[in-house]
Parts: structure tokens; sequence; C-alpha cells
């Protein structure tokens, strides 16, 4: 069975953490955008990684 | 009725028009197919996941649970960001064997058509809540634009409406492509996001005054309310996270997007960034949404409709409308169509299975578009008895709890092999009973949420899904676990564990069919499904995998048989197609040996090649080395398995037999092409090889092979033979050449001796004539003894002429650097090319002006134009003409044989002075002739040269020698050698 060590460590560290993504919507110091901040950054990843699977692919 | 009802309606219907005619334009053909089949456009009409909930419900849920809305965003784009290690499988398993829902997929993996039904119940019972949302947030949309007491019924009339648009567009004939129903999600979802970002805009500044008014809102006037909002725990939140993870994976109308709509592995690999930009983009509204309702209004009645309190302004409320109808829509499409699927396979299929009919296909059709409506009016029904009642969050959560109960099963079909169907059906059964009794049923009878064991162990202030969740899913997957473990997994089972595992390569057996060519199956397959459908399917997979009906290898038609499973998986359902090919296009066992199908596998190797990492890329990578190696080796080269089946064949082999090896490979032995069945077969027989030199004709010619095999044995060994073929034509050609040749020097050694013997009886007659000449005055005896002696001298030119050719070959050392006159040494060979008494009446002339003298060995130098002589007779047909002439030229001589004969064959014009080459026929020239000029004018330290046909000439062919001049400082000229 294959077992992707990193990805499973980063899936679970990142849905223990998760929660933290809540934290704003009653903390004015907080600004509201933040979650979509993070999840930007998280779909950029995504996006580079999609384009170095393709170089590889080639 | 009231106006604003029917301008609502209107609007409505003109949505659905215009989809209507999106897809009409589609289907067409006025959108070019370059923009239709776009991975972009697949990847949005994957969005088809934010249904009305992503529209209405997340505001209710922003509402009630601040960000913890976005579990429903986030957990799908987690879904999709994971998708090289779970879509990507569950995609290479579906598109394998045609599976096209979660019902397939179960029954496919635990082989049991019990389990696909379950799973099909399962996801009606649970995706209903789903539907009812859809048509609830309709009926609800309609109401608070128009305040209508009808909106129940407008509601059922788009129902009806998008029911005859799933129909036209989605419940198709099997075999036609779905464009129009991607294109027209895919413009569904730019409808939803661009409405929403429109609202969010209006939100942001139109209701504030951009995002600096809102900063100062959400820390002033609307600090309260946001601290007043209840937040999740961290527990509940990463239980919703995980429900809607499982959501998006599980849900049918997503897993039929996702995996039956022949979305590539590419496209799929791009949504897993594009989804989760697309649902951010339709997440970022939300809030803003939500604020701008609150901020205008003290109270809002029902959260999920606050869209349409922040602003008053109609095209806003229109926006929102047509935002939820695009949700709506796009779902109730979906969802219908998956499901009817699922029932039509699994339930219908199951207790009616398909009989031998000549509308198959149309009865199917009917069948399928007469569910899809079922199914949209049962979302209605269930809308109108219970739906209703409740409000989005109490529905969604009951649907995704529901199809949640999956989720185990799922992945324990991708990553454990050791998962049987009673642990599955088991576990399945035990965490559904505990959601439809914490959740469905109090939410269809209007209950409390009734009391359930363990609930102690969760806050006593746990929302009722977050503590069924824990409980049916914890129960699912012990009891799941534990009886997988105790109890045994059947051999199908374990077959289609190893296909779905995640590493899985596919190990089919080499198994043989009842059916002999591939036209058998019509006849075999037309018991099941008529003469009509049976045909279709055998052509559409023949045309798929480019065989033809005359297909008789066990390897082709193995892959005919998995082709027309998968593709009949894609009509009836897995569980119905296996049924129809093991009962009526069985494999014969026999006692052959069964093993594995190492040709597909290696097939399936190279087709995975890309996505290798690693440990296996570099195995791989040392496989196709050694596959290479074996392919690409200069001599023939076959391997056959136990059962006779041929697993390989290679270039060298190709090229001698003239057969490739797509065309062979996985034939059995005896059906390869003659004469190989009985060459090759008698190896495979053979107790000893090599079996030298066998004799067979390829291709019109005569050809001698050598056949070598060895037993592929060993631990590890899957069995077989491997036969190594020698093409021998050339060598056992040589060796009958070098027999002539040896006999013809064992003649000529025969000749000088005869020669030698000759000598001396020539001597005495000479003698005696001499003596005759001092014995009597007599003229006419004096005249006698004369012509004696004359005519001895004659016989002894020949002989000694004869004994110095005979010992030319035997030279060995120094340069030779005797004089030797040309115009004697072409006279010596004239005389005795005349004594042979072929070519009578072709003319030989010696035109060598004398005085030319080189540097050499007489007798070498005689041998060699006795060669060339002899060539130039053969080639000239009867009256030719051939000449030797001579000359000086810049310090050397040049010698040439010029004839008008037929010239050289160009075949062999470039290895003419190669040994062994020659045009005559077998037995009339050994082909060592100048291949021995060429040597001993290499010893001369001179050079030939050819031309044929000679400049200025038409026909014919001039050899020239060109040889060192005699310096005139030593010896006398060569007159005449006396060896014998």
């Amino acid at each position: 069975m294959y077992v992707y060590r990193i990805m499973l460590f980063l899936v679970f560290g990142g849905y223990l953490l998760s929660p933290l993504l809540m934290d704003g919507w009653s903390n004015p110091s907080v600004a509201w955008y933040r979650p979509f901040a993070i999840w930007g950054v998280l779909i950029s990843l995504t996006l580079w990684l999609e384009q170095k699977r393709k170089l590889d692919e080639r | 009725m009231s106006v604003e009802l029917i301008g609502v309606l209107l609007l409505g219907i003109g949505y659905l028009a215009l989809l209507f005619g999106c897809g009409t334009a589609v289907e067409r053909g006025w959108v070019p197919a370059s923009v239709t089949r776009h991975p972009m456009v697949y990847t949005l009409a994957l969005g088809v996941y934010a249904s009305a909930w992503a529209i209405y419900g997340s505001v209710e849920l922003a509402a009630h649970a601040g960000f913890g809305y976005l579990a429903y965003y986030l957990g799908a784009a987690g879904t999709f960001l994971l998708a090289p290690v779970l879509l990507v499988p569950i995609q290479r398993i579906t598109r394998t064997y045609q599976l096209a829902s979660l019902a397939d997929l179960f029954a496919f993996r635990f082989r049991s058509r019990w389990a696909g039904t379950l799973v099909t119940l399962i996801s009606l019972v649970a995706v209903l809540p789903l539907l009812g949302i859809q048509v609830q947030t309709l009926s609800d949309a309609i109401h608070w634009l128009t305040g209508s007491p009808y909106s129940s019924s407008a509601a059922l009339l788009f129902c009806g409406l998008i029911a005859v648009f799933a129909v036209v567009f989605g419940a198709r004939p099997n075999h036609s492509r779905q464009d129009p129903l991607i294109s027209i999600l895919a413009f569904e979802s730019l409808i939803k996001l661009f409405t929403m970002l429109c609202l969010g805009a209006v939100a942001l500044w139109l209701v504030f005054d951009g995002p600096q008014d809102l900063q100062r809102w959400l820390e002033g006037p609307g600090l309260p309310a946001q601290q007043a909002t209840p937040q999740l725990e961290a527990a509940q939140w990463r239980t919703l996270l995980l429900l809607f993870f499982a959501s998006a994976l599980m849900m049918p109308h997503l897993f039929h997007i996702t995996f039956a709509e022949n979305l590539s592995r590419h496209t799929l690999l791009q949504a897993s960034w594009a989804l989760p930009l697309f649902l951010l983009l339709m997440a970022l509204p939300v809030p803003l949404i939500w604020w701008a309702a609150q901020s205008v209004n003290n109270e809002i009645p029902v959260a999920a409709y606050a869209v349409y309190m922040m602003s008053e302004h109609w095209w806003v409320k229109a926006l929102a409308f047509i935002a939820g109808l695009a949700a709506a829509s796009g779902t109730m499409i979906m969802i219908s169509l998956a499901l009817s699927g699922m029932v039509l396979n699994h339930i219908v299929l199951v207790a009616r299975p398909p009989e031998a009919r000549s509308d198959l296909y149309g009865w199917l059709l009917w069948l399928r578009r007469a569910l899809v409506v079922g199914v949209i009016v049962s979302g209605w029904l269930f809308y109108e008895g219970v739906g209703r009642h409740h409000d989005l969050a109490n529905l969604g959560m009951t649907s995704f709890v529901g199809m949640a109960q999956c989720l185990p099963g799922m992945l324990a079909l991708l990553y454990w092999p050791g998962a049987n169907r009673k642990g599955m059906v088991v576990g399945l059964i035990a965490g559904v009973a505990v959601w439809l009794w914490g959740l469905w049923l109090p939410l269809i009878f209007s209950l409390p949420t009734p009391p359930l064991p363990f609930t102690h162990l969760s806050p006593s202030d746990a929302p009722s899904w977050y503590t069924v969740t824990l409980l049916s899913l914890a129960t699912n997957i012990v009891l799941l676990i534990v009886i997988s473990l105790f109890t045994r997994i059947s051999e199908g089972e374990r077959s289609a564990a190893e296909a779905c595992s995640v590493d899985a390569v596919i190990r089919s057996k080499r198994l043989p069919l009842e059916a002999a060519t591939a036209a058998d199956f019509s006849i075999h397959l037309a018991q099941a499904i008529g003469d009509e459908a049976a045909q279709r399917e055998v052509s559409r997979a023949l045309s798929a995998l480019k065989l033809t009906p005359q297909e008789r290898r066990p390897y082709a038609l193995r892959r005919l048989r998995d082709r027309i499973q998968a593709n009949l998986s894609g009509l009836m359902g897995p569980s119905v197609a296996r049924d129809i090919v093991d009962r009526y296009l069985p494999y014969r066992h026999d006692d052959a040996p069964v093993t594995d199908d190492i040709h597909f596998v290696e097939s399936r190797l190279e087709a995975y090649r890309s996505r290798l990492t690693g440990l296996a890329r570099e195995l791989d990578g040392l496989r196709r080395h050694h596959r290479q190696t074996l392919a690409y080796l200069p001599v023939g080269l076959c391997v056959f398995g136990d059962d006779k089946e041929l697993l390989m064949w290679n270039q060298a082999l190709s090229q001698l037999s003239g057969i490739s090896g797509e065309s062979v490979i996985g034939s059995r032995c005896d059906s390869l092409p003659a004469p190989w069945p009985d060459l090759l077969g008698n190896v495979l027989l053979a107790t000893h090889t090599p079996l030298y030199k066998q004799a067979v004709t390829l291709h019109g010619k005569d050809y001698f092979l050598t056949l070598h095999k060895a037993e592929l044995s060993g631990h590890d060994s899957r069995g077989g033979s491997v036969i190594l073929v020698e093409d021998h034509t050339e060598m056992k050609w040589l060796e009958d050449e070098l027999v002539h040749a040896a006999r013809l020097a064992s003649i000529g050694q025969l000749a000088a001796g005869v020669a030698h013997e000759i000598g001396n009886p020539i001597t005495g007659i000479s003698s005696l004539a001499q003596n005759l000449r001092y014995d009597t005055q007599d003229p006419a005896l004096l005249e006698t003894a004369d012509q004696i002696q004359q005519l001895t001298q004659r016989v002894t030119k020949i002989v000694n002429s004869l004994v110095g050719f005979a010992h030319g070959g035997r030279h060995a050392g120094p340069p030779p650097d005797s004089p030797v006159a040309l115009t004697t040494i072409s006279e010596d060979a004239l005389h005795l090319i005349h004594l042979a008494r072929s070519g009578e009446d072709v003319t030989l002339t010696n035109a060598c002006p004398d005085g030319i003298v080189v540097r050499g060995d007489a007798q070498r130098l005689t041998q060699v134009m006795v060669n060339l002589l002899s060539n130039a007779r053969d080639a000239c047909m009867p009256d030719g003409q051939v000449v030797i002439t001579a000359g000086r030229e810049a310090g050397s001589a040049w010698w040439r044989v010029s004839d008008n004969g037929q010239g050289i064959d160009p075949r062999v014009r470039d290895h003419l002075f190669e040994p062994f080459t020659t045009t005559k026929p077998a037995g009339e020239g050994t082909g060592l002739g100048l291949s021995l000029a060429y040597q001993i004018i290499s010893e001369h330290q001179g050079r030939i040269e050819v031309a044929s046909p000679p400049p200025h000439e038409s026909r014919g062919t001039a050899i020239t020698l060109w040889l060192p001049l005699y310096q005139q400082d030593d010896q006398q000229p060569h007159a005449q050698d006396s060896d014998c």
C-alpha cells in the first residue's frame, strides 16, 4: 500500500489545526479575510505542485 | 396570480430557456469542440457541488456558526486537493471497469450485487433531504420575492422543467457524448460564480461603503452581533469538515460528474487547484452578504435568505434568485441522473434481469428517463411532506451524515485489500441504522433526538448531527475492521481488491475462452441481450481494441471479453454485466496451467509509467531496459508460456519471419502462420536442443534456422520457455562453398602432381627426339624430331604453367621483387585459360605491348590474370571479346582486362572482393577468385580499379591492376620461371 507520509502528515496536521481558521469571526483584531488568504496560499501551493508534476511527466 | 409571481416565473423560465439554448447550441456543434471539451469546462462542471446550500444554506450556517460555514467549501476543496492520491485511483478503477456510480464501485469491489443495491438504497434515502433542499430553496425564494401562497406550485413547475431538461440532455442513448450536459453545468457554475460575486460586491460597495467601512462596522456596531454568534467547537468543526470531505466524494451526483463523465486524469488533476479556487470565490461573498443583511436589518427571520434583505433593489433579489435557481437546477439534474442510473442498475435490473429483446437500448433508455422524472418528483414530494417543516441546515446535515456512512467502505476499497464483503455490509448497515435512528427518522416524523448509546461521552449541548456522526462512523469502522479480520475473503473479492487497491497492477490470468473467435462472441452474447445489442456491443469493443471479427488470439479474446464486460457495466451496472459475461462468455477450465497474463501486465505498466515515482520508477526503468535488450537482440527470440501462448516475439524474429509481434503475441503456438507452428512446436517438445539448421521456406526463400530452447523455471518464475532462432542460412551456404573450394583445391593438387609426373616422360621423349636428330640424316625424320621437340616444349610449358599456378596460392614472406614482363604473364594466363573447355567461342586477345616490366611474383600474377580472364570470359556472351592491355603511367604500370560482357551485378559490387562473393550458380564458382586477386595485388603494393561499365562504354567491365614498375638496375626480366 502506498503511504504518502509527508502528504498524510500535512493532511492530518492541517485537519487538526484547521479550527484556527474560525477564530477571526468575532475577533476584530483579526482581518475578516484571513481564512481566505490562508486558503489562497494553499491553492497556490497546489497549483505549483501541479505545474511541477506536468513538467515531470513530460 | 400576482404580477410579481408572473415576473419571477418568467425570469426562471427565461433562465431555463437560456440553458436549453446553450445545450442545443453545443449539441448541434455551434460551439467549437475545442471550447466544450476544454479541461476548464469540465472543471467548472464540477462546480455542481455548489448546490442551493452554497447560496442559501451557507449563509444560514455562517449565521449559526461563523466561519464554520467554510467547512462546506474546505471539505470539498480538501477532497480535490488530495486528487492524486484519492480521486485519480478511483478514476482509474471506474474508467477501466466502466463503473458509473458508487454502487457500481462497491458491487465491483465486494463482488456482490447486494452491496450495490444496499449502497443505492442508502443513497436514495440520504439524498432525498438534499433534493428537498433544492426544491425548498426554490419555493422559499419565490415566496420571499413575491409573497405568493403558490410558491410550492411554482417550484413544482420548475421541477417539471428541470426534469424535462434532465431527460433531454442527460438521459440520452448510452453511447452518445455528454458534451451538452457538461457544458450546461459549466455554464451554470459560471452563472453561480458571477451572481455570487455580484452579490458580494453589492454587499461590500452598495450596502457598506467599501472594505474599510465594513471593517469599521465589524469593530463597531456589528461587533456585538458577531460576538453573539455561536462558534463551533474544534471537534465539531473537524467533524463537519470530515462530513463535507466525504460528501464531495460520496454524493451520487458528484461521483457521477467526477468519475462517469469522461474527465481525463489531467482534467482531474487540474481540478485539484481550480475547483478549490472556484469554491473560494463562491465562499468569499457569504459573510459579506450576512453582514450586509445584519447591517440594514435589526432582525432577520430566516438567516438562509438574508440575501433578499440586504438590499431593496429588485435586481439584487433577481440575482439572488438566479443564483439559487442555477445551483438548484444543476444539482437536481445531476442527482436525478446519477440516482436513476443507480436504481436502474442495482434495483430494477437486479430484480428483473434484461431479456434477449430487440430494443434493449430503447427499453433501458425509457426506463432511465422514467426514473429521472421519478427522482425529481420524489424530491418535490419530500419537500412537501417533510422539508418545509425543517431548516436547511437540519436537512443538509441529515443528508451529509447519511452519505458519509459509505466513507469507511470507500477508504477500505482503496487502501485495505483485506476488507471483505461481510465486514463492509455489516459495518454499513450498523452505521446507517444509527443514522436512521438518530437523524433521519426524527427528521421524517419531526421527533426529538432519541436516546443513543455512548452519548454521555460527548458534551451534553452537542448537536445531534455531531453525536450521530461520531457514533455511526465509529460503529461502521469498528465492525468493518473486526469482521473483515475474522472472516474469510473470497477469491473473487481478493482479485477485485487487488484491482482496486491504489498500488495495484491488475494481474489477470491466462485462461482460455469457450468462444474461439471474436465472431463467436456475438452468437453467445445474443442469448442474453438479443442479436442487435450483442452485435453492437461486440463491434464497439472490437473497434475500441482495434481488432477484427476474425481474431483468434487468446490474449485478444480475453481483452475483448474484458472490454465487453466493462461496456455492459456502463449500460447495466457491474453486477448484471458480470453475470451476463460469466454465463455467456465463460472461460474454459481445462487442465492447462494458469499463469499471469504477463503481456497484459506489461501493457498496463507502460500505461502507468508516468505515474510511477521513486523506487517503482527505477525498477520500471530497469524492466524497460531488460525488455529492450530482448526486443532489440540481433538474434530472433520468442517466449512461450506453459500453456504455449506466445508472450514475446522480438524485432529480429519479426524481420526474419516477416510477422510483426503485435499480430501474433497472445496467440497459441499452433495458430501461428506456417511454418512456425511445426518449427517452434518441435523445439518446445524437444528434450535436447539446439536443433541445428532446420530447413524452412520463408517468403519464398530457403532458410536454415538453428533453434535453442531454455525452460524458464525457478522459485520466482512464472514458467514457460524462451527460444532463440538463429539464421544460419549464410553459414550453411558458406559451408557448402568451402566444401566445393576444398574439392577444387584437391583437384588442383592432383593436377599439379599429374603435371609433375608427366614432366619426366616428356623430358624422356624430348631427349629421345634429340637423339633421333643425332642418329639420322633423313630430312623427314629430322623434321619429325623437330616437331616432337616443339610439341614436348609446348607440353612442358603448359605443365610448368600449371604447376606454377598450383604453387602460386601458397605465399608467405617478403613482398615479391622479381622483374615480371606483363606481356609474358598475359600469354601464360591465356595458355592456361585455353585449357578450359568452356567459353571457347569467346575471343581472348593479348594486346600488351612488350617492355612493360613490373616488380612481382610471376606465378602469383599469372594466377591473378587467370582469375580475371576466367571471370571476363564467363561474363561474355558467345562471340564476346576479352582484351588484355597494359601501359605505364606516373611511375606505375597498369594492366587491364576488358570485356564486353553483361557487367557486374550491382548487388555484389560493394563487396566484390569479399570471399565467397559470386553470382554464378552453386558449384560453378567458389567466390574466391577476386578475393585472392585483391590479396595478391595488395601484397605487390598495387591496387585494383573496377569500372562496370567502363567509361564511354554501354556495357562490359574493365578491371585495372596498378603495379609498381621494375627498376632497371636489377635482374633481367622474367622470361620463363621453371619451378617444376
